[in-house]
């Protein structure tokens, strides 16, 4: 788990970006710096900043030196992912040795980005506002919450089982959704799909991250540069929450996009013709991990609508070894997701219990949910509580495995609800029957097993089963 | 049913690796500053330490730093430390000496622009701005009074910001916070194997140090002391060492299992910094580190400072002395000692005492004589 | 339970003493614990009546009652005696652990058995680190026969692995504080007399079944200076407080019994601390001549003279060169105690402990608003009218949440206070202002004070 830090959605959309974009990207410092930030794992980073500012490039032999030997397998991911990101290059000096280089762009961004002497705005430039007009933390969160949730609603709400929320989303974050298969329009009706429910199940991060890839890969379509949107999306993770910041440098594009994101309600203007904007939470944590992220602002997304920031954690929901589940949210969003595979009892003005049970784990799995999806929700939303708890027995236990969260007989008790409708597999293929002679029903099917496609035989009925026809019924006729 | 099989499925969802907490102790004793001043000024030394604080910061996103300035006659804090009467008072250049910056940026509120990633520039002024009040108040006589500098005082401030960050981050996250205050240990509850835990914010500490160690003499039990704190809390000490030569903080680093490194090229200070000290203790896993083997242990006695490779403890205060006292008396306690004779007689086997038989003859082997027959 | 109905099992005791003491121990026993406790000021074990002590503050919450009372908890576990008094820095240890039948009552989680070892394994730790030059043995009481599972030595992994193996095997039978006793006798007999020697037994049972006159072998141990701490998990016993009043001179306080986890974890690390010597003629002091080697490392591996496994690194013996892999350790051709510089300056913090912090009444608040060391922001001092409601509902901690250092005069939180106390033992704020130069030597300018002795006959 320490190795694989970025989500791999972004990873795989700028793996396949072609080299060109990349050194239009790594132009901009802050670009550079949130790649670096969010996409490397631990040991590329080190990698990164000691070449950094080395003159010459340095002989791979030296750098296989300076990591252990039984840490190969982490120093060839990390060079492999620093190469396909395009920030080491090999190069060869003097006597055809092999060396690595930070090539040009990223260098000098990053470089830039830690001394801080560049003339881009690329960190955004402030915009000076006096202090009765601006607008607080609080209510920036609150609207993120706000525009999120309905985002969410929407999807969820369509399901048929959660609550009707009103539909006074843009036609573009519509469109959004659709292009990107999470919603699906059915008989002029909006379904929810299996992408779909696995996108809400994810923790907020992973969300946020998701979404603005599917913009930066509609970008196209829509008619804008991908990579212009793209390190737009990075200059606004470097922002600061809180403070307001100029339009009048940002290109129409990037206006354009500004828009567009404070549907999702990642960043907030007044009006689309403001002189300013503030970035919201989900927009300054884009670099962060997930749980620099649950702190603030699941709390404020997820918990109890009004209350502030708490400090311990955000986490809201209490599963018992019997099953039972307790949620302390008030939150629409959050109980239509949780009732998706609980059975839900009681529904209190801060809390709502319910149980889960065989047939609300089934309901779920036939809508498309894995059990692997419902775990990480709740473990990603467990109340401290848990986590304290958890901490707590973990002392008592000697065998030295990390314990997780949830107690263990729940979680193995949904995985074998899931497996259940596992029972029965269909293996689609083709019969041969009526064979005249056991002579003749031998030949073709000691063929099919050795050119492997036969599944199942019965000597005793002179049948056989295969995936593939087509060879057994070329062996057959040349038989003949 | 091997396949949900629980005692391989515990595997929390979503535990990102933790943060790290970087504290940084700069030794900013002016005399020694003094004597660097041709191969590497304190301006140029504070730049490179704020672009690798600035590299520090890039990693993850939660990292972060804080920096005590070990100064001759106190110990006092750079970061985070904000100055409430001044925090508005900047004038136009608010860093030192950059490489090739402006000087029209980096100003706080206001109409400008920001050319610099925030959380890097509010670090950079405050300790460029903590660190000039602290130079100009202190003055001529200060410096006369005496040369050293107060390590112990910056690492046991070190200490104690490293134990507030540590709760406060155990706190966000749910941890158990009673189990860490009673045993002192690291969180991570019963057993302290030597398995790294990813739970709980990891921090460590760096040391840039000028100074030679004749100076902190007298503070010998106090660094001993933060140094087996940090050993017990499993905080690494590293050691970058500009000039001057301090046995004290290699015993520190080999303790703690951290990082020593005697600068050859004080210029080359960034370099050595990036690539030695920076990795954090998850990737150091993997890295090939620079090791010190010679450390010398030995202890200097009291009564001569000299180096001894024997010597004689005094059982009660446990001072070291290179020879035996004449009377008997500890010099630091007072009390009378019973002196042993350390060997100065070799161990053999006690000679066994030949039996002397009271015989008629004059040799040893006489002849038995008969009983005599008994008469009529 | 039907343990203490039992007859003694072997042979009948000629003492009848024992017998009716010990019976009556256990009606007795309940009074003069009462009695004790309430000696000690303390309604612990009476209820505690909790929803008194919750008051609502002002905005009608109980959140800052409640954070009252972690701080008061807090700080109740700093204030210990910080005299500086001379102590047995050079510890020899036996450690007895009862594997008798009552260790398998379930009222400590998960059973005492399971939990005494799990404890004596961090015990192990914490002495091997507070107390680098000392050793220490562990010994078992099962069945009636002492047993021995790990000898004296300096080695902290030869102890925890071989209490690792105990986990295996059940408790059974009755224990015998006799034999027990005896056995670590004889493994302190060539215990060296600079060092103290000290035996700590975990004790579960209500009885001890032994074959002969256990008042003789306390006179065995007075005889040779063998100081006996115990810790009682189920009720007082009263043959254990004898043990522990005449091996300690009077001082009864060495016998302390658990009333649950926390309690028993205290009781236990309140070993790791050197005990005070307590009178003139106990404390043999002597100058005792140590090597302090310096790490080799070799290009090719030799064999090591401990435990002959080949290595390429190692200590070299000051007197007679022969390699050892660990240390402290004692040199298997000389005798030559061999030990770093860092093994004795562990040892410092007990001999000069840092001066407990004393509260800081609201008349004195406003000298600071953020803790010197960690920069954490206290509370505002509130106007003066309320000073006196305030000082009414903190009860056991200061009432403006500061702490403060007598010589350095900086004011610190709880938790900094907590912290400089157990960990670091140093003040921060002390240490963070010049020292006058001393002609003294290393030692003296941490405490000026000569160490004094103990004196237990008030």
């Amino acid at each position: 788990m320490a190795m694989a830090v970025a989500p791999s959605r972004p990873f795989d959309y700028l793996e396949s970006l072609p080299g060109t974009t990349f050194y239009k990207l790594y132009q901009q410092p802050s670009t550079a710096l949130a790649i670096f930030r969010r996409m490397l794992p631990d040991l590329a980073k080190c990698f990164v900043m000691a070449l950094l500012y080395l003159k010459d490039p340095l002989p791979a032999t030296d750098l296989e030196a300076w990591v252990k030997a039984e840490s190969l397998k982490e120093r060839d991911n990390a060079l492999s992912i620093l190469g396909r990101l395009h920030i080491l290059s090999n190069t060869v000096i003097t006597d055809n040795v092999r060396a690595y280089k930070v090539t040009d762009p990223f260098a000098s961004s990053l470089r830039q980005a830690l001394t801080g002497a560049e003339k881009t705005q690329s960190f955004g430039v402030l915009w000076h506002i006096s202090d009765g007009a601006a607008v607080s933390i609080a209510e920036l969160d609150e609207y993120a919450r706000r525009q999120w949730e309905g985002v969410l609603g929407y999807m969820v709400g369509t399901s048929g089982l959660g609550i009707q929320r009103d539909a006074n989303l843009s036609k573009g974050v519509k469109q959004l959704l659709q292009a990107g298969h999470l919603v699906e329009i059915r008989d002029r009706r909006v379904e929810i799909t299996q992408d779909g429910f696995a996108f809400v199940l994810q923790d907020v991060s992973t969300q946020v991250w998701h979404i603005l890839m599917l913009y930066v890969e509609s970008a196209d379509a829509i008619g804008m540069s991908s990579v212009e949107v793209l390190s737009f999306v990075f200059l606004l993770s470097s922002l600061e929450l809180g403070k307001a910041y100029d339009k009048k440098h940002l290109t129409s594009n990037q206006l354009r996009t500004l828009t567009d994101l404070a549907d999702f309600g990642i960043v907030y203007q007044d009006s689309p013709d403001a002189s300013h904007f503030y970035p919201t939470r989900l927009a300054t944590t884009l670099t962060s991990d997930s749980s620099a992220l649950s702190n603030p602002i699941s709390g404020s997304l997820s918990g109890p609508s009004g209350t502030g920031s708490n400090k311990a954690g955000s986490g809201f929901i209490i599963v018992e070894t019997n099953y039972r589940l307790y949620a302390y949210t008030s939150s629409p969003l959050q109980i239509s997701l949780i009732a998706l595979f609980t059975t839900l009892k009681y529904r209190f003005p801060n809390l709502i219990t319910g149980k889960i049970t065989r047939q609300s784990v089934r309901r779920a799995i036939e809508m498309g949910i894995t059990a692997d999806q419902i775990i990480s929700y709740l473990a990603t939303h467990a109340h401290p509580q848990m986590r304290k708890h958890n901490v707590s027995r973990s002392t008592s236990n000697q065998a030295g495995i990390p314990p997780s969260v949830l107690p263990p007989t729940v979680t193995d008790q949904i995985r074998l609800w899931q497996l259940e409708r596992d029972r029965v597999k269909a293996t689609p293929g083709f019969l041969f029957k009526d064979f005249v002679s056991l002579a003749e029903y031998e030949a073709p099917c000691r063929y099919a097993e050795e050119i492997g496609v036969l599944v199942w035989k019965s000597d005793r009925k002179r049948m056989f089963f295969v995936t593939r026809h087509e060879q057994v019924a070329a062996f057959l006729r040349s038989r003949k | 049913m091997n396949a949900v099989d629980a005692t391989e499925h515990y595997e929390t969802s979503a535990r990102d690796p933790a943060p790290a907490l970087l504290t940084v102790v700069l030794d900013t004793n002016p005399h020694a500053w003094a004597l660097l001043e041709d191969s590497l000024p304190l301006s140029k030394a504070i730049a490179n330490i704020l672009v690798f604080l600035n590299a520090h910061l890039a990693c993850n996103y939660a990292n972060e730093v804080a920096v005590v300035a070990s100064h001759s006659q106190k110990a006092a804090w750079l970061y985070p430390h904000e100055n409430p009467a001044t925090k508005i008072s900047h004038d136009a250049d608010g860093d030192v000496s950059m490489n090739g910056s402006s000087t029209n940026n980096n100003t706080t509120e206001g109409p400008g622009q920001v050319n610099k990633y925030r959380p890097f520039r509010i670090v950079e002024e405050q300790v460029t701005h903590n660190l000039r009040e602290l130079m100009a108040s202190t003055s001529g006589p200060d410096v006369k009074a005496n040369n050293s500098t107060m390590m112990a005082g910056a690492l046991t401030l070190a200490l104690s910001h490293i134990n507030r960050r540590s709760i406060a981050w155990a706190e966000a996250h749910g941890a158990d916070t009673a189990a860490e205050t009673s045993g002192g240990g690291p969180p991570s509850g019963g057993h302290a194997s030597g398995t790294d835990t990813t739970e709980g914010l990891q921090s460590r500490i760096l040391i840039v140090s000028v100074s030679g160690a004749s100076d902190s003499a007298h503070q010998y039990i106090p660094i001993m002391n933060s140094i087996f704190a940090c050993q017990r809390l499993h905080i690494p000490i590293d050691v970058c060492k500009l000039s001057g030569d301090a046995v004290f903080l290699q015993q520190a680093s080999d303790a703690t299992k951290g990082i020593y490194m005697s600068l050859t090229e004080p210029r080359g200070l960034l370099q050595y910094l990036m690539m030695a000290f920076l990795p954090d203790q998850r990737s150091r896993r993997h890295l090939v580190l620079p090791t010190r083997v010679d450390v010398d242990f030995r202890a200097a006695c009291f009564c001569h400072r000299r180096v001894v490779d024997i010597g004689f403890v005094c059982s009660i205060c446990l001072s070291i002395f290179c020879e035996p006292l004449d009377n008997g008396t500890c010099l630091t306690c007072g009390t009378n000692l019973e002196i042993g004779d350390y060997g100065a007689k070799p161990a053999v086997v006690a000679r066994k005492r030949k039996k002397k038989k009271r015989v008629n003859g004059p040799s040893g082997t006489a002849t038995p004589t008969p009983t005599p027959t008994p008469g009529p | 339970m039907g343990d203490s109905d039992e007859e003694y099992i072997g042979e009948v005791s000629e003492d009848e003493d024992d017998n009716n003491v010990f019976r009556g121990s256990r009606s007795e026993g309940s009074a003069s614990r009462a009695k004790r406790r309430k000696q000690r000021g303390g309604a612990e074990w009476e209820v505690s009546r909790t929803w008194e002590t919750l008051v609502e503050g002002a905005d009608g919450t109980i959140s800052s009652t409640v954070e009252g009372l972690l701080e008061a908890g807090k700080r109740k576990r700093l204030l210990k005696d910080t005299t500086p008094l001379q102590r047995g820095i050079i510890r020899h240890l036996i450690l007895i652990i009862d594997l008798s039948q009552s260790m398998t009552e379930k009222d400590l989680r998960p059973t005492r058995y399971l939990l005494t070892l799990r404890y004596a394994q961090e015990l192990v730790r914490e002495f091997f680190e507070q107390n680098p030059i000392s050793q220490l043995g562990v010994l078992g009481l099962r069945d009636g026969l002492a047993i021995r599972i790990s000898d004296l030595s300096g080695n902290p992994t030869e102890h925890i692995s071989a209490i690792q193996t105990l986990r295996d095997q059940d408790p059974k039978g009755l224990p015998s504080l006799q034999n027990g006793i005896e056995m670590a006798r004889g493994a302190l007999f060539h215990t060296p007399s600079h060092g103290t020697r000290e035996i700590f037994i975990i004790f579960g049972s209500l009885l001890s079944s032994d074959p002969g006159d256990i008042h003789q072998t306390i006179a065995n141990l007075i005889n040779d200076k063998v100081r006996v701490g115990i810790v009682g998990l189920a009720a007082q016993v009263a043959i254990c407080r004898e043990l522990c009043a005449k091996t300690n001179g009077g001082d009864d306080t060495r016998y302390g019994v658990a009333l649950n986890e926390q309690h028993f974890r205290e009781l236990l690390m309140d070993v790791t601390t050197p005990p005070a010597t307590y009178s003139q003629k106990q404390s043999a002091s002597s100058l005792l001549m140590m090597g302090f080697p310096s790490r080799t490392v070799e290009t090719s591996p030799s064999l090591c003279a401990c435990h002959s496994k080949s290595s390429c690194g190692g200590y070299l013996c000051s007197r007679c060169n022969s390699k050892v892999c660990g240390l402290p350790a004692e040199c298997p051709s000389c005798g030559l105690t061999l030990i770093l510089s860092t093994h004795l300056a562990r040892s410092y913090h007990h001999l000069f402990p840092l001066v407990n912090w004393v509260e800081v009444p609201w008349q004195r608040a406003s000298r600071s608003s953020v803790c010197f060391a960690c920069g954490i922001a206290f509370p505002p001092v509130p106007p003066k009218d309320q000073w006196q409601t305030t000082e009414n509902q903190a009860k056991g901690m200061s009432v403006s949440s500061r702490y403060e250092c007598t010589v350095c005069e900086n004011h610190f939180c709880i938790d900094c206070d907590l912290f400089a106390h157990e960990v670091v033992h140093n003040c921060p704020g002390c240490q963070s202002k010049p020292t006058f130069p001393k002609k003294a030597d290393l030692l003296g300018c941490q405490a000026g004070l000569g160490l004094e002795i103990m004196d237990t006959s008030a």
